[in-house]
């Protein structure tokens, strides 16, 4: 009770936070976007709960993004579509599942990074819908929230609170998954999926489930983002970033912990932005090179595993 | 109560193999209640009710020990809808039932091997099987740790299980199997009472070796 209390908490302050800022924009945007990349990187730890290690999230980030996108031009409201990213994320994830099942470890993740650049060429060579390399422009902003009190409505508000909701979503679901029978079942899976197998447990749809799950968060994100920036094209949102660094910012955070992740790319996509992009453009990714080779080499635990937190025992 | 013994080699862990589903036979078919089973995945003929050890624990190290073993109440076929409460009691009856009661919260891989091989005897029962096979229980075991793997193989002849066990000692076997077969090279070289096979020369052979002409 006294977590769930903590959380809720949390998130309340999460909510007043634009008030005390002042609704800049720009700190709006920024935090938006970390909150985006946590969402990712929440999405991403949640497929590697269920053991399915993916290097390809960038398929399921630019199908939301394309797909969210391409129905808010055709006249959906801009929040449908968003919720649209979020099931092409999910039906794109779940294939992926689907087509490598038989597929483990190393070569699973090959195999996602494969899909991944399969959906990008598809998305480049598709120019008739999705403007090929040129991509799609005009996308209608997130509108603003008519009925909430003025300064809510400014600038960068609705996508603030937008990516906000989506990471306290994934986050109260991956929560309420660990203390469930899907939590056993991805952490059998995880563990010894023949060992699993042979208890009656039928692994496949449980990996499917995961897959969708993860593809829908981070198609939400994908979908989102394609409104905050109003432009996509193949090569910004089936960027490989969105497949390494999810992987990056979970591993720093803490693997199949709840909020090793979010906080670890929270942490990074700040540091990155406010400190070492203004030092220099070039040092924009060092925060995360050095993230990623403390925690294999020294930190196999990450932050959650410094605070005394231990890899999650399924509770 | 059937025993399979072999020299190392022989092929008695893969049979359990080929027989549970992790391998698919090149030859011949598997049967089990009536149903061709050959080729099915594990998950199928678990849920059929076959339940098994493995012969170097496998455990869920991630897991602590009940959730070990509550992974196998929650995803039989039979009354898998139950409540969570119900279904922690059962897989905690079981670890009393092993010895291993007091060890619920711990981590798996925190247990001894003889405590692992008593919660692989866990969870090979918490799917309700009919029928159960247990590759060497006994082995790298002290002589009471043999001793109590007897216990355990009594207790589980008296729930009404059908019991098919690997073991390297002929004398753990010798004392609770009804019937025994004999692996060499993968073929079955002897298969009868205890007392006969074991006082066979194709037994001895398989182990020993031909005598020196």
């Amino acid at each position: 009770m006294a977590r769930w209390l903590g959380a809720l908490a949390g998130a309340i302050l999460l909510a007043l936070l634009p008030v005390l800022l002042g609704f800049q924009p720009y700190a709006l945007y920024l935090l938006a976007s970390a909150f985006l990349w946590a969402s990712v990187a929440s999405a991403w730890n949640l497929l590697a709960y269920a053991g399915q290690i993916s290097f390809g999230h960038a398929a399921f980030f630019g199908l939301g993004a394309y797909a969210g996108a391409l129905s808010s031009l055709a006249g959906l409201s801009p929040w449908g579509a968003v919720l649209l990213g979020g099931l092409a994320g999910a039906g794109g994830a779940a294939l992926i599942g689907l087509a490598s099942q038989r597929l483990r470890g190393a070569y699973l993740a090959l195999a996602t990074l494969a899909y991944a650049e399969v959906c990008r060429g598809i998305v480049l060579n598709w120019s008739d819908v999705t403007g090929g390399g040129a991509g799609l422009i005009g996308i209608p902003a997130l509108p603003a929230m008519a009925w909430l009190p003025a300064p809510i409505t400014r600038g960068r508000a609705a996508g603030y609170y937008a990516a906000l909701a989506i990471l306290l979503a994934v986050l109260v679901l991956f929560a309420l998954i660990l203390r469930s029978r899907v939590g056993l079942a991805w952490a059998a899976v995880r563990e010894e999926e023949a060992r699993a197998s042979v208890l009656g447990l039928r692994p496949l749809p449980w990996k499917l489930l995961a897959f969708a799950l993860s593809g829908a968060f981070t198609g939400l994100g994908g979908a989102l983002y394609a409104h905050l920036v109003r432009v996509v094209e193949p090569d910004l949102v089936f960027n490989r970033y969105y497949s390494i660094l999810p992987l990056v910012m979970a591993t720093f955070g803490g693997l199949h912990t709840l909020l090793g992740p979010a906080a670890a790319a929270v942490g990074l996509f700040l540091l990155s932005e406010l400190v070492l992009h203004p030092i220099d453009p070039a040092l924009n990714q060092l925060g995360y090179a050095l993230a990623l080779i403390l925690g294999v080499l020294y930190w196999p635990g990450g932050l959650m595993g410094l605070l005394g937190r231990r890899r999650r025992v399924h509770p | 109560m059937v025993g399979l013994l072999g020299p190392n080699g022989s092929g008695k862990s893969t049979l359990f193999d080929v027989l549970g589903g992790l391998l698919t036979p090149t030859a011949g078919e598997v049967w089990f209640r009536g149903e061709r089973v050959t080729g099915r995945p594990p998950w199928v003929i678990g849920r059929l009710g076959l339940g098994r050890t493995f012969q170097i624990p496998r455990p869920f190290a991630g897991l602590s020990v009940l959730d070990s073993v509550l992974v196998g109440v929650t995803f039989r076929r039979r009354d898998r809808y139950r409540r969570t409460a119900d279904r922690r009691r059962e897989a905690e009856r079981l670890l009393v039932l092993v010895g291993l009661g007091d060890k619920c919260g711990a981590r798996a891989t925190e247990l001894s091997l003889g405590q692992m091989k008593r919660l692989e005897l866990a969870m090979a029962l918490s799917s309700r099987p009919s029928l159960l096979f247990l590759d060497e229980l006994a082995s790298g075991l002290s002589p009471r740790g043999r001793e109590d793997v007897l216990l355990f193989y009594g207790r589980l002849r008296e729930r009404g299980l059908t019991i098919f066990a690997i073991e390297h000692a002929f004398g753990v076997l010798a004392r609770v199997a009804d019937r025994m077969l004999v692996l060499d090279q993968g073929q079955i070289v002897a298969d009868g009472p205890p007392a006969a096979v074991l006082a066979s020369a194709r037994v001895a052979e398989a182990y020993l070796g031909e005598e020196d002409p």
